[in-house]
């Protein structure tokens, strides 16, 4: 059998600019910066204090089966970023003729799931009240949760799986997704990333001192951190036939992804770049693409001095002569580094960047570094027609996921 | 033609073992490693793996990997600081598959080779203890060797660093579900090109605070009155005992490892994950309850098993992830019975978690290792401490070990919160009888 086609047909994005897709795009192509001072918990035992959190969230506002309050926060910006999704695709009557639900599934990435029900359940620890802690614990902690309540708020009955594959986990989810879809097991997946501002990945990164103390400056020689952040995205996928066959507005083809892990060190990237070079080149392979033919590469970007220059070395070995020609910008200079939602976001932004014709810009870009020559589309906005964008992803423990989206001809 | 993928080594820890073959012989000779969360009077208060300050666990039963030593595996010399509990673990169970499968350092270092590690909490003790240093100490206290085993990936990545392992490197939450989705995901992305070879299983680490939060939600066994009896598909079942373990098989295609000489344990058939919503997150419904949990297994059951050449396949075992659970043990059953309607009483029965706890993550690996060495063994474990069988449940259940001619085996499980899983493996006699 030959592989189907598979297509973005849907997007929802909640993120630190906006809960919506729309408004999140408009922002990131305003280059409006949603960074700011850490508001959810008390960071004045922390030496930074700079977060990127989603102001005014009310997911009683979008949501139709799930009950806020019976689930986490990271489940409650997935089940909503589902919902802005399947509206987008057209999909948002729950009765939807063309599809089983038997045929249709979830596919979400995290980095720490529902760190806050941990911290619940640590703080009745340290108050010497385990033995009391939320009997709902083993159903609102597991990661697993997020991909479930996502399913259980758009009523899918088809695989759900979730993948806790830290910041790439959102490439990874729609890998994962993209396989179902062309070996012929569902029909129409959900997939995305979700991540929610947390006092634990906050003690961790702040401890690491990869904090950026004021903005989050990817690829400029100044660029002193990252700034953790908090979000979702889902994409509508399902496949070219179905997709044409129901008249679906389509963003792009997912048109092949690669995995790759460092096997290096676990919070600090190959310094020769082959792990993140190898998950692109599988991808062109998966894609039938060469390197020339990318026209836009949503970086990984986080702004700590490492990892960016390992990105730039791994983007110059790919494109060799053409490396100055290939715009690469990262988004998390705008809204932080929201975790695993970050690359699905990012995806989201690819498929978005292919169908308007636009670059979003990296902001606060002030000086280049002579480590990372490449055009890294700073500060403003570019229109530029995007055939074919990559997006990257490189995460704790090593993992590396690139994912190529491409236009598909009306 | 399909390109067919099998299983061509095992590493197993568990609590009746590191010897795929042994647990095995073991789990068919009706033991079982269960033993009580707090050791009696007399004893020594660490022999059970020292959980203390859990007295309101009362007289749950735990399975413990005892004496777990992870030198004994990675090497004394390494150093194993960077590594938490479900890191050596994992770590721990990939040397054993790499090992198993011919997979030497030097063959992991030229390929890339990938791995999918299913679980439920990996490194949540870590996580619980990184965020409690940081309140009571201050966040400045952390240790940064800490925050990087504080992603559910951690143990991937840490067993990826250990054995050079620079293929895809996936994590799959899950639970019960994991292990067995891991290894229909890794039949997935060696088909796709994406790794020539992946290992892929499951691991989870028993700890204070699983154990607390599955006393809590009322998971375990032992709780009420009486005795406990965290026996799959037992009349008296009352919830499970907590285990723990690491199981990593390594996936390949078929036609590569028969090129490079290496003997295939199984074929890898099939796949299917399905959900279902349940009442209320953490538990199945009321007896009476229309389930659509078991809808969903039998579905996924059904997609497994289709029909190919002509005819559905007809099935010779039965690996459930039973655990004790009173719920979600009758909804596997009733999964299994209506997709195999009749012919389900003739197949035989296995789980194993009877014999070595819910091993959450670990627990699919444990299911297929029994229905792989069967293959090869012609044995199949019964159910351990199974003395009064539920009696309704359609199926065919015995507490002894039985003789299989064992060609094509199914392993199930069904989720905390309506996930299920169904893996179909064949033993491999050769394409010509695989096709016919």
């Amino acid at each position: 059998m030959t592989p189907r086609r598979v297509v973005v047909t849907g997007l929802g994005l909640v993120t630190p600019l906006a809960v919506g897709t729309e408004a999140t795009w408009t922002g990131l192509l305003a280059g409006r910066v949603a960074t700011g001072p850490v508001r959810s918990f008390d960071a004045t035992r922390y030496r930074v204090d700079r977060g990127a959190e989603i102001d005014g969230f009310r997911p009683e506002e979008h949501l139709r089966r799930l009950d806020p309050a019976s689930v986490g926060r990271a489940s409650q910006l997935a089940a909503v970023a589902a919902r802005l999704a399947l509206a987008d695709a057209g999909l948002a009557a729950d009765a939807d003729p063309r599809a089983m639900p038997e045929r249709c599934g979830v596919a979400m990435g995290t980095t720490s799931g529902e760190p806050a029900e941990i911290e619940r359940f640590d703080d009745a620890w340290v108050a010497g009240a385990a033995a009391a802690s939320d009997p709902r614990f083993v159903s609102r902690y597991p990661c697993h949760v997020i991909a479930q309540n996502v399913a259980r708020e758009v009523g899918w009955r088809g695989p759900v799986a979730m993948l806790p594959n830290a910041c790439a986990a959102g490439n990874y989810a729609v890998a994962y997704a993209s396989e179902l879809l062309r070996s012929g097991r569902a029909d129409r997946m959900l997939a995305g990333g979700a991540d929610i501002f947390s006092r634990i990945t906050y003690s961790g990164f702040a401890r690491l001192g990869a904090v950026a103390p004021d903005r989050c400056r990817p690829f400029d020689r100044e660029r002193k951190g990252m700034i953790p952040g908090e979000g979702a995205a889902v994409l509508v996928l399902e496949t070219l036939e179905e997709a044409r066959a129901r008249g679906a507005s389509i963003y792009a083809e997912v048109a092949g992804y690669g995995l790759s892990c460092d096997a290096h060190h676990m919070t600090g990237a190959q310094p020769s770049g082959d792990g993140a070079l190898r998950a692109m080149e599988l991808a062109l392979v998966g894609a039938g693409a060469t390197a020339a033919e990318v026209s836009y590469v949503s970086a990984h970007g986080t702004g700590t001095p490492a990892n960016d220059r390992v990105e730039a070395i791994a983007l110059q070995r790919l494109f060799g002569e053409n490396a100055a020609a290939t715009p690469v910008s990262s988004i998390k200079s705008m809204i932080g580094h929201t975790m695993g939602a970050a690359s699905a976001i990012e995806a989201a932004v690819c498929a978005l960047a292919v169908r308007h014709g636009w670059i979003p810009p990296t902001a606060n870009f002030e000086a280049a570094d002579d480590d990372c020559g490449l055009d890294f589309v700073p500060n403003t906005a570019r229109r530029h027609p995007v055939v074919l964008a990559m997006n990257n992803a490189y995460a704790f423990g090593g993992s590396n996921a690139s994912v190529l989206f491409r236009a598909v001809p009306a | 033609m399909t390109h067919r993928v099998g299983i061509t080594g095992v590493g197993v820890l568990s609590a009746l073992g590191d010897e795929p073959a042994a647990v095995s012989r073991a789990l068919c000779a009706g033991e079982h490693a269960r033993c009580p969360l707090h050791p009696p009077a007399g004893a020594d208060p660490a022999a059970n793996g020292g959980f203390a300050g859990l007295a309101e666990l009362g007289d749950a039963e735990i399975a413990p990997l005892r004496g777990f030593d992870a030198a004994r595996y990675l090497g004394a010399e390494t150093n194993l600081r960077p590594l938490d509990g479900a890191g050596r673990r994992l770590a721990a169970a990939a040397a054993l598959a790499l090992e198993a499968s011919g997979w030497t350092a030097e063959a992991c270092a030229a390929e890339a080779v990938g791995l999918v590690a299913g679980t439920m909490f990996a490194g949540m003790r870590t996580i619980a203890e990184f965020d409690r240093r940081a309140l009571e100490a201050g966040p400045q206290y952390v240790m940064p060797l800490d925050f990087a085993n504080t992603v559910f990936n951690a143990a991937a990545g840490q067993t990826a660093i250990r054995h050079r392992l620079t293929g895809p490197n996936a994590t799959l939450g899950g639970g019960p579900v994991a292990a067995l989705q891991a290894l229909g995901y890794a039949a997935d992305l060696v088909r796709a090109g994406q790794a020539r070879a992946v290992l892929a299983g499951g691991v989870d680490e028993l700890s204070a605070e699983a154990l607390r939060a599955f006393s809590r939600a009322g998971l375990l066994s032992g709780a009420g009155e009486g005795p406990g009896v965290p026996v799959p598909f037992d009349g008296r079942r009352d919830g499970c005992a907590l285990g723990e373990g690491a199981v990593l098989f390594m996936v390949e295609s078929i036609a590569d490892a028969e090129r490079r000489g290496a003997p295939v344990l199984a074929e890898i058939v099939a796949s299917a994950s399905a959900w279902a919503p349940v009442g209320e997150p953490g538990r199945s419904g009321p007896a009476e309850a229309p389930d659509e949990v078991a809808a969903a297994l039998a579905r996924a059951i059904a997609q497994v098993l289709g029909r190919r050449d002509g005819a559905a396949l007809a099935l010779d075992a039965w690996s459930s992830s039973a655990s004790g659970d009173v719920g979600r043990d009758r909804t596997e059953a009733r999964g299994f019975t209506g997709a195999l309607g009749e012919g389900a009483r003739a197949v035989a029965v296995t789980a194993v978690k009877g014999a070595l706890g819910e091993m959450l993550g670990a627990a699919g690996g444990l299911q297929a290792l029994v229905l792989i060495e069967g293959m090869r063994s012609g044995r199949l474990p019964g159910i351990a401490g199974l003395a009064t069988p539920d009696s309704d449940l359609g199926i065919t259940l015995s507490a002894e070990g039985r003789a299989v001619d064992l060609r094509l085996g199914l392993a199930t499980a069904v989720g905390f919160d309506g996930a299920v899983e169904a893996l179909l493996l064949r033993r491999w006699e050769g394409e010509h009888f695989a096709t016919r």
